[in-house]
């Protein structure tokens, strides 16, 4: 179905996005609210099209003679839907956010925007890869804005552009290949799974994966946000929306690909669950307030490509009622996942303006309720994380869970142990990732703070908080409705039409409730809340109306002790040290002590007055680590024997290089 | 210069600098010099002050600010977690301030000082059996030992004879109250291992001692009994049988209890290497008792500064080298069974002549005392100056006092859950650290 | 292994509990000095016995047991222990119509039926009172047939057993240890030291009693308590006392 109109508005809210331009504050401000009001436009037309169906924009013909167009259909809709709610949240968030940063941060952000909208509604390589590019430098560019740009930020914003161009890198290799396979990019699926096909997939899931920060990439996640002191709004759009278009692209080749052999779906699987675990346990140990949500932002992605996985094996299975489930769960993660993060990095901007620091351990409290709308969609935000119901988060958190329960209908042994460790690790990291949570909502808001810690209010920010933990309890209750909202969603990436419900078996809204398989489980979010209601009111009643019963305020029971006293309350630190001590083998824990004081002669133990840390080192950064040595060194070598200097070595190596190509092209042809 | 069992030596000891523990040793002789220093007693002695309008005030124990200085450990995330000084893991009141970023310990410092009731200062100018009844009430689960110290020293500032007999009523006391602390010692650190079992036979059995202690002096806790003017009781032949059966019920009873608990793999494997002390810290540390004897020192006072009627008995000396949790309740264990043997040979060798302390006629001469005993935490001096049979001055230095330091060294680096079972296995009282 | 050894104890030890309180304490649970002293009947007290008292328990006209400190000096005077074993009283003989007379009028707990728990705060002991107390959880005594335990937190608590003199320092710790405890709740001071000072009384630092910082519903004399006592003092506060029948 063409609507023209439609198409005039999605051209007029990719244009929107750009328009933010640098400039006073009010200059600002206003470019902040054209970004606002696109995004608004963006998630209209986006709710439109997955209403009514595929809407096409303006069209021409692009410089390879391939038809070009900006146009959304279900798969795009969907993904335009959850990145235009972020958007909404993240650009009203940032007219209040005074950040003093540079002015520069406001274009970026309006780039970066911009670059997804466009990804996200390209019809042909082109503009994606075009849209994907601008994306990563105009990120990068937002990493940049960090105040104070000493080493650090330079290195975390350049480790973050390194493993940007390699996701291109990969992405273009994908991409490329694909055309061969079909010479088109929005075709329905190509037939027959050749080596050239695995190869666009491979080269697709890890590009992409890349992206999404999962393992063994996440470093590409949490180190640009958490070595950064970029502002908390660029924080959340990297976080939220950037994962968010790598999964799109994910999707969408994996969509195109057709029929997949039941490896790849093992392989994101596994990618998935060591990704769901590593991201949980160091966002459990994590004392960043904005590297923690970088961390759960590597495990919800994996949490993604672990559902994306199940639907893929279901599929190679021909377990056509399980592979829609699951792809339903994929969906729900990841729009959960996108609003649920964004309100935690708002969070996070809104402690860090409260108290000055990213540390949660002197956070302690430094801005507890100050706000009612900060705390409660933060606290919102946390357990839907943390897989609360009736939260968001509960609902996808069950849905995959449902889904890896079933993997014992999978033909081979194999498939159906990878779901059995694959649940396992989900379940795991289900428990850790309530421990960063509650240390997040915990130490940042809900601490007692020490005498003298002040709060200021900041308005319009801590609102914005709470309406985005509204829509997040929104989501998470309607859930059946929005389920039934995003079939067209899931239809387009089937490449076809997915019933609502599917009969009584393995289907998906089923009135109020969703119904994983007729005899397996069921779960209505809406009746959570409304039990919950129920027993608040009759006890608020009883309690209230039944009359007579006093309360009396006292202090904390510290032993005896005066609670209370600075230096003398847990830290959250302390909260997740236990963690860091038992599983030391995995987090690399390491005492450093440096002495302070004299050392006896005799050698004797006489404690001395020393400086302790307790580290924890991600294994994967290791790897790194040699990687960058071993290209440097490379290169130095490289740099010694081809470029010393000497014109003749020069003009020889040139000559060689321009040879080996008249050969090759010779050949080729 | 020798004075009532205290052997000074001035040897090659390295100089006391501000009271801090003098560090270095060479070997055993070297270690045993030390704890026979007079000058060493003098620096950790606690001299009496009356304390004003506001109290004592809490403070760390003494020989604890080397610890203190531990306790400054700084980095991300270290705070300091208070425990106490009302804390159900040590029925008494008294604080610790751990340092610690979560879950370990950086460092501990004891704090004592809430249970002060000044009773040094309190028994200035009063009558040695009016001091007497203070005396046996500093830690009234030690109190055989602090009236037997007590009195001794008295006795020695007086140098008034005293009756063979009394002696061996106090040294019966004695060690009838180290048979109690020693089982309950063990109970409590079958409790912190959860051994239920094993912690209520072993409490039913320290119950039966109490019970045996309150039939022979009519008081559970001896209270009143070794005092001038009290109710001494003459222990007959009859009430010695008596003792005796009741002793070879005891001592079958315990040695059935105390194999089964070694036998539970839990219950040793959660001592062994818990909270360790090495014999350089038992020795930098000045630790005594048990504490001592379980780092592998063989210092107990009724071997190496013995006072009738311990001149006249076997003692064996229980020994281990391990120092962890485990090597302190090994020679708890082991001291219960030679103190049984020491009861037996007391009773083989009672002397006839009648046994009743009177107050003494007329006062001795004024002086100075200093006695030692070895309670059954460790080593305890008291140190009394006497002047027509009333006190002057009172100081003494208690086992605890001395073993605090070794139990905050030896809790560093370990984790919270072993604090219960190091605290145990240390057998340390605020309440005679306070006095 | 270990588990049929223990069980093989526990089996051939047999019943070690007391039957208190349906049986009066045998002598074993309560020695001579367990019992309260009283002055040989049908005599006046003499100067000589008042004088022999060191805490100033015996006064011409009666023994303050809430003073007494069981050191025997009144038995050379002709004073037996021959009195009661459980004292526990509402009132100080020193203070009829002090702060603490007008409470603990019948069982203040009695509403809370089978089951007390208690938590134990040491203000400046011997230790011998916190183990006496204790020992009503051990084998002999076992205070959990009685539905009474002891719990490590106040907040789980409905007794408050305040053993030892006060010190200054224990002050305001003792303070947040009653504040913390949910009503309804009582608080007991065991031993003569908690009740007035016992032999401490007067020294420098020290407060002359628990009810100075905190109201007392019951007083337990002793020094200290035996267990059987402790057990009546509890017994008391929920109206399951033992009571003599009448003869």
């Amino acid at each position: 179905m063409s609507a023209p109109y439609l198409g005039v508005l999605l051209t007029a809210a990719v244009v929107g996005l750009f328009a933010s331009a640098p400039g006073a504050v009010l200059a600002r401000r206003i470019g902040y609210g054209i970004a606002l009001a696109s995004s608004l436009l963006l998630l209209a037309v986006a709710i439109a099209t997955l209403a009514t169906g595929p809407v096409h924009g303006i069209a021409w013909t692009g410089p390879l003679g391939d038809p070009e167009s900006l146009q959304l259909d279900g798969l795009s809709a969907f993904f335009a839907l959850a990145a235009s709610l972020v958007w909404t949240a993240t650009s009203a968030y940032s007219i209040f956010y005074d950040d003093r940063r540079s002015p520069g941060l406001a274009i970026c952000y309006g780039l970066t925007l911009g670059a997804i909208a466009l990804l996200v509604s390209a019809s042909s390589f082109l503009l994606f890869l075009i849209g994907w590019e601008i994306m990563t430098l105009a990120s990068y560019g937002m990493i940049l804005q960090a105040t104070g740009r000493g080493d650090r930020v330079f290195s975390a914003a350049f480790v973050f552009l390194a493993f940007g161009e390699a996701s291109t890198l990969l992405v273009l290799i994908a991409v490329a290949a694909f055309h061969v396979l079909s010479g088109g990019f929005l075709e329905g699926p190509v037939s027959g799974a050749g080596a050239l096909t695995s190869l666009v997939f491979v080269a697709a899931l890890l590009g992409f994966g890349l992206k999404m920060g999962v393992a063994p990439f996440h470093l590409s996640e949490w180190l640009p946000i958490a070595h950064s002191s970029a502002p908390s709004n660029a924080s959340a759009v990297l976080s939220s929306t950037l994962t968010l278009a790598g999964a799109y692209g994910l999707f969408r080749v994996v969509s195109d690909l057709g029929s997949p052999p039941a490896w790849w779906g093992g392989l994101m699987l596994a990618i998935g669950a060591i990704s769901v675990l590593l991201g949980a346990l160091f966002a459990s140990v994590s004392e960043h307030t904005k590297g923690l949500p970088a961390y759960s932002t590597i495990e919800n992605n994996g949490l993604i490509l672990v559902a994306l996985g199940v639907a893929l094996l279901a599929e190679a299975n021909g377990l056509t009622e399980l592979a829609v489930f699951a792809l339903f769960a994929a969906f729900f993660q990841a729009i959960a996942h996108a609003v649920a993060k964004t309100a935690l990095f708002l969070s996070a901007g809104y402690v860090e303006h409260a108290t000055g620091t990213f540390d949660l351990s002197a956070v302690a409290g430094g801005a507890k309720r100050s706000d009612p709308g900060e705390t409660a969609g933060t606290l919102a935000a946390a357990l839907s994380l943390a897989a609360a119901p009736p939260l968001a988060g509960f609902v996808s958190e069950w849905m995959i869970l449902e889904s890896l329960f079933q993997s014992y209908r999978f033909s081979s042994p194999e498939a159906q142990f990878l779901g059995l460790l694959a649940g396992a690790a989900v379940a795991l990291a289900a428990g850790l990732i309530v421990v960063a949570m509650v240390k997040f909502v915990g130490f940042a808001l809900l601490w007692k703070p020490s005498p003298g810690a002040t709060a200021p209010r900041a308005a319009g920010l801590g609102t914005t908080v709470g309406v985005v933990g509204g829509i997040l309890v929104g989501l998470g209750v309607g859930a059946p409705w929005i389920l039934t909202g995003i079939a067209p969603g899931v239809s387009a990436f089937a490449h076809a039409a997915v019933a609502v419900p599917v009969g009584g078996l393995l289907a998906v809204p089923d009135g109020w409730s969703i119904v994983s398989g007729s005899p397996f489980g069921i779960l209505s979010p809406p009746v959570v809340p409304i039990a919950i209601g129920i027993a608040s009111v009759v006890a608020w009643g009883y309690f209230r109306l039944g009359g007579g019963r006093r309360t009396r305020t006292v202090e904390p029971w510290m032993a005896g002790s005066p609670p209370g006293r600075p230096g003398e309350t847990y830290t959250s630190f302390g909260y997740s040290t236990g963690i860091r001590i038992m599983l030391r083998s995995i987090l690399r824990t390491r005492e450093v002590r440096a002495s302070v004081g004299p050392v006896t002669e005799a050698g004797l133990a006489t404690p001395v007055p020393y400086n302790v840390d307790l580290e924890v080192l991600d294994v994967f950064k290791l790897f790194y680590d040699d990687l960058v040595a071993a290209t440097a060194a490379v290169s130095d070598a490289f740099k010694v024997a081809i470029m010393p200097g000497r014109l003749g070595r020069y003009l020889a190596y040139i000559l060689l290089v321009t040879l080996a190509v008249v050969v090759y092209v010779a050949v080729a042809a | 210069m020798t004075r009532s069992g205290w052997e000074v030596e001035t040897g090659d000891d390295p100089p006391v600098e501000d009271g801090k523990r003098a560090l270095a040793y060479r070997a055993d002789d070297g270690a045993l010099a030390l704890y026979n220093d007079y000058e060493r007693f003098r620096s950790i002695v606690r001299t009496p002050k009356a304390p004003g309008a506001g109290g004592v005030r809490p403070a760390p124990v003494p020989g604890a600010h080397a610890l203190a200085e531990a306790a400054e450990v700084a980095g991300y995330g270290t705070f300091t977690f208070p425990y106490g000084p009302i804390s159900a893991g040590v029925p008494e009141a008294g604080k610790f301030e751990v340092r610690t970023y979560g879950e370990r310990v950086l460092g501990l410092v004891p704090v004592g000082g809430f249970k002060s009731r000044s009773v040094p200062a309190s028994v200035v100018g009063l009558p040695v059996a009016d001091a007497g009844l203070r005396v046996e009430r500093i830690a009234g689960n030690l109190s055989a030992s602090h009236v037997s110290a007590f009195l001794a020293a008295v006795e020695s500032a007086e140098g008034r004879p005293v009756p063979t007999a009394e002696l061996y009523v106090r040294a019966l006391a004695q060690e009838l109250q180290r048979l109690y602390n020693h089982v309950r010692q063990i109970a409590r650190v079958a409790e912190a291992a959860a051994q239920n079992v094993g912690l209520a036979q072993m409490h039913a059995l320290g119950e039966e001692i109490l019970r045996l202690q309150g039939s022979v002096f009519g008081h559970r806790w001896m209270f009143g009994a070794l005092l001038p003017g009290g109710p001494t009781r003459r222990v007959e032949p009859a009430d010695r049988d008596r003792i005796e059966h009741a002793l070879g019920r005891i001592e079958a009873e315990f040695g059935a209890l105390w194999s089964l608990l070694l036998e539970s793999r839990t219950f040793v494997d959660r001592l062994q290497s818990t909270a360790p002390l090495s014999k350089e810290s038992a020795i930098s540390s000045g630790a005594v008792g048990p504490t001592l004897r379980a780092s592998g020192v063989g210092w107990d006072d009724r071997l190496r500064a013995p006072t009738p009627p311990y001149t006249d008995l076997f003692v064996s000396l229980p020994n281990e080298t391990a120092g962890d949790a485990l090597a302190r309740i090994l020679v708890r264990g082991a001291e219960i069974q030679a103190s049984l043997v020491i009861l037996e040979q007391l009773f083989d060798r009672w002397p006839a002549e009648e046994s009743i302390t009177e107050a003494p006629e007329s006062p001795l001469g004024p002086g100075r005392g200093i006695a030692r005993v070895e309670a059954p935490n460790g080593d305890l001096v008291y140190d009394v100056t006497v002047a027509d049979g009333r006190i002057r001055r009172l100081q003494f230095r208690s086992p605890s006092t001395a073993n605090w330091p070794a139990f905050a060294l030896s809790m560093q680096d370990a984790v919270f859950t072993d604090f219960h079972f190091a605290f145990e296995s240390f057998g340390l009282v605020f309440a005679e650290t306070d006095g | 292994m270990t588990m049929f050894g223990w069980l093989g104890r526990s089996a051939t030890r047999g019943i070690l509990t007391t039957r208190y309180p349906d049986a009066p304490p045998s002598p074993a649970e309560a020695p001579v000095s367990a019992h309260a002293p009283e002055p040989p009947p049908g005599v006046a007290i003499a100067a000589s016995a008042v004088n022999a008292c060191p805490v100033r328990a015996i006064a011409p006209d009666g023994v303050d047991q809430c003073r007494c400190i069981r050191c025997a000096r009144c038995l050379a005077q002709g004073f037996e222990f021959s009195g009661p074993v459980a004292l526990a009283t509402a009132a100080r003989a020193d203070r009829p119509d002090g702060p603490s007379a007008t409470r603990g009028a019948g069982a203040p707990l009695a509403r809370l039926g089978r089951s007390l728990h208690v938590f134990l705060v040491d203000v400046g002991s011997c230790n011998a009172c916190n183990l006496e107390v204790l020992s009503i959880a051990h084998p002999q005594y076992d205070a959990s047939r009685l539905g009474i335990f002891f719990t490590n937190s106040p907040r789980h608590a409905d007794v408050l057993l305040v053993v030892g003199v006060p010190t200054e320092a224990m002050v305001e710790p003792l303070r947040r240890a009653y504040e913390a405890i949910p009503a309804p709740k009582a608080v007991v001071a065991t031993g003569a030291c908690a009740i007035r000072g016992g032999v401490f009384e007067g020294n420098a630092g020290l407060r002359s009693g628990v009810d100075e910082i905190v109201p007392v519903d019951l007083y337990v004399p002793g020094c200290p308590p035996p267990p059987v006592a402790v057990l009546d003092a509890l017994l008391r506060l929920i109206g399951r006392e033992r009571t003599e029948a009448p003869t």
